[in-house]
C-alpha cells in the first residue's frame, strides 16, 4: 500500500527472516554449545519432518480448509509400516508404502469435506478421534524391538557422515514444493478456490476434484512426514503423532498464510517451520525447563498472528472508508 | 410432506434418538437404569463439559469457536488450587474465577478487537494455556495439583438428593436457554453468525457483544474447574485435551451449525444427555475405552452428516428467518 520500492521490506517473510536471524543470533550468545554439530543435526531432523508435512498443511489452508487429523494420521502411518517394518521389509518399501497410507486416509477427509458438505474443521476433528480410536485397538501400546532395517534413515543413512538423510528428503520434497507453487496451474486453482470457491466453481474449476487432490497430496506429504517421524527409534507408541498437527498449523500460521484462505507463500511456511524446529533445543539449550515450551509456542503465535492482523488490518481500514465515503457519495 | 417433518422436529428426533440409546443400553443390562447409576455416573460424569458446551452454544451460533476451554479449566485448576495452599480458601477462589475471566477476555479481545479468525486464535491460546499449566505445575516438581474446601464442596455435595452440580447446571440451562431463545441478546447472536458485517452496519456493538461471549465462556470454565477439581481431587495440566474436542461433539450433535446462525441450546441439552448416556452406557456393557473414542468420533460425523442435509433442506427456511428478524 506504500510506495512499491518498500514492498520487500513490508512482507511477512522479511520479519520473520529478521526475527528468526535475531532468534539465532540470541542462542550464539546465550546458549552455549547450540552450536555443536550434534544439535545443528538433530534441529534440522525436525525442521525436516515439520516441514514436509507444513507444505501439505499449507495448501490445505490455502484452500480455507484445515486438517487436525494429521497427527493420528501420521501415527497410524507410523504404526503401520513399523508392522510392515518387523517382518524386515527395508527403507525402499516403506516409504511408499507411508505415502499411500497417507494419501487414502486424507482422502477420506477430503469425502467428508466435499461430498459430504462437513466443514472442515469438525470433520477432522471427528476422524482424528476416529483414527487414533482405531489404531488403540489395533495394537495394544507400542511396536518395539524393531531390526535395524527399519531404523536404517535414522543411523544409517547419513549424508557426508554426518548429515541425516531426512534432510535429504526434505530438500527434494521443498524444491519440488516451490517450483510446483510457482508455475503449475493446479496451484492457481487451490488458490483460486481459498479466495472465492463460488467464483472458482463458476469460472470452471472442479472445486469438489480440486480439494480432493490437495488433500490427497498433503496425505502423502504427512505420510513422508511420518517415516522420519517412525523411524527414529526401534520403539514406535500409538501416540507418537499426537499434537502434531498443532505444530505443523503453527508453522503455517506463522508463516503469514491466512486460515481464511486464498493468501499465503510457501518462503514463509520454511522460515515457519524452522522457528518451530528451534524451539524445544533453544529451551533445553537456554537451561530452561522443557516444561515452558508449549507456552513459548503459543506465544509466539500469538504474536506473530497479532501483528499480521494488525498490519491486514490498517490496509483493511482504508479500503473500508474509502468504499464508505463512495456509497455515500452515490446516495 | 416428509422433509418439512424432519425440518420442524430436529430436536423431537434428537430426544429419540437418546431415548432409543436409553432403552437398549438399560434392556442389556438392567443395573444400568438404577437412579443410583444415573445420578452418580452418567450425569455426574458429564455436568463439567455439557456446563462449559452452553457458551459454547452461543459462540458456535455466532461464526466463532473456542479451542480452548479445556485447557482454560485446567489452567483455573492448578493456579486456583496453588493459590488455595498458597492463601487459603477463598484466595484459590477469587485466583480461579480471575484467571477464568483474563483467559475468556484474552481470547474476546484477540478474536473481536484484532480479528483474527476464531479459531487460530484458541489454537495459539490453547497452546498458551496448556504450556502455562504444563509450566508452572511441572516447574514447582509436582505431578498434579490437589483439591481444597471450597473445591470439594463444589464437587461433593448432595442437596435434596442430588448433587449440588446437578443443580447448577440446570439453572445454568435455564439461564441460557432464556438468554438465547427469549432475549433480544440472543437475537443478536444469531444476527452475527448470518452476518457479522451487516450487523455490524445495523448498529450492533458486535465487539462488546463477542468480547463478554468468550469472557463469559471463560468464567463458566473458572465453574467448571471447581466441580472438576473437587470431583477429581488431583489434576495434571494435560487433563483439558479430550476436553474440548468432546464440547464440540455435544454443540454439533444438537443442531448447531458450526459455519453459525443456526443452533438451538435445547438441542445442546439433549446432545449432553446423548453422550453422556453413549458414555456411561458403553461403560457399563464393558466395552473397551478405545472403541468408546471411535463410537464417539462415528456419532459426530453422523450427526454432521444429518445437520448438513437439514441445513441444506432449510436453506429456504434461513432466509425466511433473516426477513423475520428485521420486521
Amino acid at each position: 500500500m506504500h510506495t512499491k520500492k518498500g514492498k520487500l521490506f513490508l512482507t511477512t517473510e522479511f520479519y520473520l527472516l529478521l526475527f528468526l536471524i535475531m532468534v539465532l543470533l540470541f542462542l550464539g550468545m546465550f546458549a552455549q554449545g547450540f552450536y555443536s554439530l550434534n544439535n545443528i543435526m538433530s534441529v534440522l531432523n525436525t525442521f525436516s519432518y515439520i516441514l514436509i508435512a507444513a507444505i501439505g498443511m499449507n495448501m490445505i489452508i490455502i484452500t480455507s480448509n484445515i486438517d487436525v487429523s494429521t497427527g493420528a494420521l501420521i501415527s497410524v502411518v507410523c504404526l503401520s509400516i513399523a508392522a510392515v517394518g518387523k517382518i524386515g521389509v527395508p527403507f525402499a518399501g516403506l516409504l511408499p508404502l507411508a505415502i499411500v497410507i497417507g494419501a487414502l486416509l486424507s482422502t477420506l477427509n477430503a469425502l467428508l469435506i466435499t461430498k459430504l458438505r462437513i466443514p472442515a474443521i469438525v470433520a477432522t476433528l471427528a476422524t482424528a478421534q476416529i483414527f487414533q480410536g482405531v489404531l488403540q485397538l489395533m495394537v495394544e501400546g507400542s511396536i518395539y524391538d524393531l531390526p535395524s532395517s527399519y531404523t536404517w534413515l535414522a543411523f544409517k543413512a547419513k549424508l557426508f557422515g554426518v548429515m541425516p538423510a531426512s534432510i535429504l528428503i526434505c530438500a527434494i520434497v521443498t524444491a519440488i514444493s516451490l517450483i510446483f507453487m510457482k508455475y503449475s496451474r493446479f496451484s492457481k486453482k487451490i488458490y483460486a478456490i481459498g479466495n472465492n470457491a463460488q467464483a472458482s466453481r463458476l469460472t470452471g474449476i472442479s472445486v469438489d476434484r480440486t480439494t480432493m487432490i490437495t488433500y490427497a497430496i498433503a496425505g502423502a506429504l504427512f505420510g513422508i512426514s511420518g517415516v522420519i517421524i517412525g523411524t527414529a527409534g526401534q520403539r514406535v507408541t500409538t501416540t507418537m503423532g499426537t499434537g502434531l498437527e498443532m505444530t505443523f498449523i503453527a508453522a503455517v500460521v506463522l508463516g503469514g498464510t491466512s486460515t481464511a484462505g486464498g493468501s499465503g507463500k510457501l518462503t514463509g511456511t520454511i522460515i515457519g517451520a524452522f522457528i518451530l524446529a528451534l524451539i524445544s533445543p533453544a529451551i533445553n539449550y537456554l537451561r530452561i525447563s522443557a516444561d515452558w515450551s508449549d507456552a513459548v509456542k503459543g506465544a509466539i503465535i500469538i504474536v506473530s498472528v497479532l501483528a499480521a492482523s494488525l498490519k491486514q488490518r490498517k490496509h483493511k481500514r482504508i479500503i473500508t472508508v474509502q468504499s464508505a465515503y463512495a456509497a455515500e457519495r452515490q446516495a | 410432506m416428509k422433509n418439512i417433518k424432519v425440518k420442524l422436529t430436529f430436536n423431537m428426533a434428537l430426544l429419540l434418538i437418546w431415548i432409543v440409546i436409553f432403552a437398549g443400553i438399560a434392556i442389556v443390562t438392567p443395573a444400568f437404569l438404577t437412579p443410583d447409576y444415573i445420578i452418580n455416573v452418567l450425569l455426574k460424569n458429564i455436568i463439567e463439559i455439557g456446563m462449559v458446551a452452553l457458551p459454547m452454544t452461543l459462540i458456535i451460533i455466532t461464526g466463532g469457536i473456542d479451542l480452548s476451554v479445556g485447557n482454560i479449566l485446567v489452567l483455573c485448576c492448578v493456579l486456583g488450587s496453588m493459590a488455595a495452599s498458597a492463601g487459603g480458601n477463598w484466595m484459590g477462589l477469587l485466583v480461579t474465577i480471575i484467571v477464568g475471566l483474563l483467559c475468556g477476555l484474552f481470547n474476546g479481545l484477540m478474536i473481536a478487537k484484532a480479528r483474527i479468525s476464531a479459531m487460530v486464535a484458541t489454537l495459539a491460546t490453547m497452546y498458551l494455556y496448556l504450556g502455562i499449566a504444563r509450566g508452572i505445575s511441572m516447574g514447582l516438581q509436582k505431578k498434579c495439583v490437589y483439591t481444597y474446601d471450597f473445591a470439594n464442596f463444589m464437587g461433593n455435595t448432595v442437596i435434596l438428593g442430588l448433587p449440588l452440580q446437578i443443580w447448577i447446571y440446570f439453572i445454568l440451562a435455564i439461564l441460557f436457554t432464556v438468554l438465547l431463545g427469549m432475549t433480544s441478546f440472543g437475537r443478536k447472536l444469531y444476527a452475527i453468525g448470518m452476518n457479522h458485517n451487516a450487523c455490524q452496519y445495523a448498529g450492533i456493538d458486535t465487539d462488546k457483544i463477542l468480547i463478554g461471549l468468550y469472557t463469559l465462556c471463560g468464567l463458566i470454565c473458572a465453574l467448571g474447574s471447581f466441580i472438576w477439581m473437587g470431583r477429581f481431587t488431583s489434576v495434571k495440566y494435560d487433563a483439558g485435551t479430550n476436553f474440548n474436542l468432546k464440547v464440540i461433539t455435544i454443540v454439533v450433535l444438537g443442531g448447531t451449525s458450526i459455519s453459525g446462525g443456526i443452533g438451538d441450546m435445547r438441542g445442546t441439552i439433549i446432545g449432553t444427555l446423548i453422550i453422556a448416556t453413549l458414555n456411561s452406557g458403553l461403560t457399563v456393557l464393558n466395552i473397551p475405552i478405545d472403541v468408546q473414542t471411535v463410537v464417539e468420533g462415528t456419532v459426530l460425523i453422523i450427526a454432521l452428516i444429518a445437520n448438513a442435509i437439514v441445513t441444506r433442506r432449510s436453506q429456504k427456511k434461513r432466509i425466511i428467518k433473516v426477513r423475520s428478524v428485521s420486521s
